[in-house]
């Protein structure tokens, strides 16, 4: 028998039904990374590193 | 009031700290009376066996508040008849522990077939509520790797050695599975799902035997490095990633 008090009723069934639903938690959404968007930005941080300086007017 | 989550994590993380102190104090500190005592036995309840993990891997009895706790969850919150088969697999493991460190509690573990909620079937009442037989592990056989990963981790409490806790049907019903249970940590730590993967892998610390061996090739222990590293922020991650490196480190072998 429970000790809570029998005024805790509501709160008491809004428990059982959120104990309920945390012991059976769907699964989480997986959180990939997106291969093509990380391969673009490499793309793009690569060719800005690598590419040669900007042509300066020769003094 | 806080919210149940965040009970569950608070709870977590005093237990996670209890583990690692070596299990010499009491898990709960007392909320009294009112909304907060309610939500706490919630908490207890969701979180199930492992609020005597501690004393269950280091051989300590536990704190008499926490027993009085744990018997609280276990008569508050019962399987109802349309209770989904983790919830009764974790009731169960409550009422196992429960048995193990109540001295007051002399009845016999529950090997009877019958389903939970059912009629006591020989066993003798703990704490007040009644003893029904083991809820069914047939379901866990035909479930695909990834669905017994996802099912297994969110019956983590249930993976302690059979050595500590007696035999238990879920360990055995799972020991077949290793290899499943491998790929689903790989697949787990790569979808970053870190509740999942810290689960998956205390299964498989507790698995792991010469007669079902886990692959070297996993690399378990930096696996669980990482994903503490990673998820370990999350207490429910962290108790059982630590819960998992304890027992490859035979704490409670």
């Amino acid at each position: 028998m429970s000790t809570l008090k029998p005024e805790t009723g509501d709160l008491q069934k809004s428990l059982e039904t959120e104990v309920e639903a945390a012991l059976n938690p769907g699964e989480a959404e997986g959180f990939y990374r997106d291969t093509r968007e990380c391969l673009g930005l490499l793309l793009v941080a690569g060719a800005a590193l690598l590419s040669p300086p900007t042509p300066r007017p020769k003094k | 009031m806080r919210n149940l989550s965040g009970a569950v994590c608070d709870l977590a993380s005093e237990v996670v700290s209890v583990l690692r102190d070596g299990g010499h104090r009491a898990v709960v500190s007392p909320n009294g009376q009112g909304p907060d005592a309610e939500l706490g036995v919630a908490a207890v309840r969701v979180l199930g066996a492992d609020v005597l993990l501690p004393s269950t891997l280091h051989r300590h009895p536990p704190a008499p508040s926490d027993l009085q706790l744990v018997r609280e969850a276990v008569r508050t919150f019962p399987p109802g008849g349309d209770a989904s088969v983790s919830t009764e697999w974790s009731h169960w493991a409550m009422r196992d522990a429960l048995r193990r460190h109540d001295p007051a509690a002399a009845a016999p573990r529950p090997v009877a077939a019958e389903p939970v909620g059912a009629e006591p079937v020989g066993g003798e009442p703990v704490g007040g509520e009644p003893v029904g037989g083991e809820p069914d592990t047939a379901w866990l056989s035909r479930l695909t790797w990834q669905e017994l990963t996802h099912q297994l981790a969110v019956l983590g409490a249930l993976a302690v050695p059979p050595a500590v806790t007696g035999p238990s049907p879920v360990v055995a019903a799972a020991a077949p599975r290793t290899l499943d249970l491998a790929r689903g940590f790989v697949r787990a730590v790569r979808r970053r799902d870190w509740l999942q993967a810290a689960g998956a892998g205390r299964w498989l610390a507790v698995l792991d035997s010469d007669a079902t061996p886990v692959p070297a090739t996993l690399g378990l222990e930096t696996g669980l490095e990482f994903v503490l590293r990673m998820g370990g922020a999350d207490p429910r991650v962290a108790l059982h990633a630590h819960a998992a490196q304890l027992l490859r480190a035979g704490a409670a072998g």
